[in-house]
């Protein structure tokens, strides 16, 4: 009875989770060294995405919405110099016809994206493509508002000048597009406060 | 490892991710994951002729801490009260068929804070690091790689020098040999290591190694295991051999092999696989040959379905060919 007493409390005061248990929880160490070579060590910082986040990229990006695993705690990774911060890390899902790509985002201090690394991309044609300088330079240098532009009237396909730009690869231009916007946003609304104290 | 150098350096250990984290520029909440976690799972094992229920419910954690110079490390605590209902053969954590246990499954502190040359350091209980079941966690669900039965437990008390470089990722471990118990039980130890490359890639090959004595048994392992991504297809496969000395039959050799294939939709929300096991034991007159096939289904965020039947090929000594059909519906809130 004290043990059911003590869980309704803890139920009451639980906030949405992951559908998988923590043990399996693995930081993108090696990623996050290929991204910030110099680091020295890196700084999670936890957040919760919840149905108001939801709702807040649906509002921001219309016509898009973020995968039902999204739902529940999430880390932010600050690559560190010693004390100095170089800049952040954010890994998200997006789902593509190959199955969910993982896309690791190095992104800087004004929220630019960076650079961007695959941990999972399983389909070995476009992780080739992707890993090129040519289509990456398409998503490098660009903030939250130049990317937007990049997306066609749908709201949710890269424009023509991505799609020439990605050449054989459309469909995943349109997948790291839609993941790097939903990433700089995410970035910005849940952590965007607490990354201006650094 | 002798017994007072191993409990000092997780005494030494402990003390010190305590102290470090009460300093440390984040109160506790921050960073902390937590989740109720409940299982009902229906099993049906026709070969016993017997129908059995086991109700789960425990609080999942994870909590990073942090200095304002990086992260220092992660814990995962897992704490479960298990009700059995006429469950057979009755699993060694419990005394009878409906008997009620607390139990810890995972509860670790991993110090990840050293330079890139030193390993992190893990004490607590934690899955051996062997095999499959290192990259793929298989606690609460019905997709199993066996470890429990082919090492001789699947979690242990004890130590483990764990890294992840730019290639290759390793992970050795020295454990009590109690299983549940934070302690040595006549004599029983685990050494255990696997090195891999990375988990998360397309294509990963992992060799590992055991050597111990469980439950009175000594063990010796070597396995290889590899994992093939496709999109949204995976080829997994675990091959084992060894030898157990249990004192009365001596040496006997043991081979163990797994090749499983499965299939993501492309949202992720459900998962089918199918497994082929291959057990040979010398002592026994033939092996073993069971196929698994199951899925899961994540309903919503919260919740998840999952099936899974199991039935022997070969017919064994007993004549009783192994058939079990079990059902899982899990909830996280």
């Amino acid at each position: 009875m004290k043990l059911l007493s003590i869980l309704l409390m803890l139920i009451l005061l639980s906030s949405n989770v992951s559908a998988i248990a923590y043990c399996s929880l693995r930081d993108p160490v090696s990623q996050i060294a290929k991204l910030y070579p110099q680091k020295t060590n890196q700084l999670s910082i936890v957040k919760t995405v919840d149905d108001n986040t939801r709702a807040q990229v649906k509002i921001a990006l219309p016509s898009n919405d973020l995968h039902f695993s999204e739902l529940g705690r999430h880390t932010l990774y600050i690559a560190m110099l010693g004390k100095n911060s170089l800049g952040y890390v954010h890994v998200r899902s997006e789902q593509s016809d190959w199955g969910l790509v993982e896309i690791v985002w190095a992104i800087d201090k004004e929220l630019r994206i960076s650079n961007f690394t695959f941990q999972r991309c399983r389909s070995p044609k476009n992780k080739k493509i992707a890993e090129g300088s040519d289509f990456k330079d398409i998503f490098i240098g660009k903030n939250y508002q130049e990317l937007k532009e990049l997306l066609s009237n749908d709201g949710v396909t890269a424009n023509k000048y991505v799609l020439d730009k990605a050449q054989d690869a459309p469909e995943l231009a349109n997948v790291v597009l839609r993941c790097a916007l939903k990433s700089l946003l995410l970035t910005e609304i849940l952590w965007g406060k607490e990354l201006k104290k650094l | 490892m002798k017994p007072l150098l191993f409990k000092s350096c997780i005494g030494y250990l402990l003390f010190f991710l305590a102290a470090i984290s009460t300093t440390c520029y984040a109160n506790f909440s921050q960073n902390l994951r937590w989740s109720l976690d409940g299982s009902f799972r229906l099993n049906h094992n026709e070969s016993l002729d017997n129908t059995s229920r086991i109700y789960a419910l425990g609080l999942d954690t994870h909590k990073v801490f942090t200095s304002p110079t990086g992260d220092i490390g992660y814990g995962v605590g897992q704490l479960y009260y298990t009700k059995l209902s006429n469950h057979i053969p009755v699993p060694f954590l419990f005394t009878s068929k409906d008997d009620s246990e607390f139990i810890i499954r995972e509860a670790h502190l991993n110090y990840t804070a050293g330079p890139n040359w030193l390993p992190n350091i893990r004490v607590g209980h934690f899955t051996l690091p062997f095999g499959l079941e290192e990259s793929i966690d298989t606690n609460g669900r019905l997709l199993d790689y066996y470890h429990g039965k082919n090492l001789g437990t699947k979690l242990d008390w004890g130590l483990s020098l764990n890294k992840v470089m730019s290639h290759l990722e390793y992970n050795v471990s020295y454990t009590l040999g109690g299983k549940d118990k934070a302690k040595s039980v006549d004599g029983s130890y685990a050494v255990t290591a696997r090195i891999g490359s990375l988990s998360h890639l397309d294509f990963v090959l992992g060799l590992s190694v055991l050597n111990g004595k469980i439950d009175g048994i000594s063990r010796k392992r070597i396995a290889l295991d590899w994992q093939y991504y496709y999109t949204t297809w995976g080829l997994l496969g675990e091959l084992a051999i060894g030898e157990n000395n249990n004192q009365l039959q001596g040496w006997q050799e043991e081979k163990y092999s797994l090749v499983e294939l499965n299939k993501t939709i492309i949202n992720n929300q459900l998962k089918l696989y199918s497994q082929f096991i291959f057990r040979d034991i010398k002592s026994q007159e033939s092996a073993d040959k069971l196929v698994n096939i199951g899925f899961s289904y994540q309903i919503s965020t919260q919740f998840e379905l999952s099936m899974s039947g199991v039935k022997q090929i070969n017919t064994p000594v007993s004549g009783k060919k192994k058939q079990l059909a079990r059902v899982q519906i899990r909830y996280r809130y």
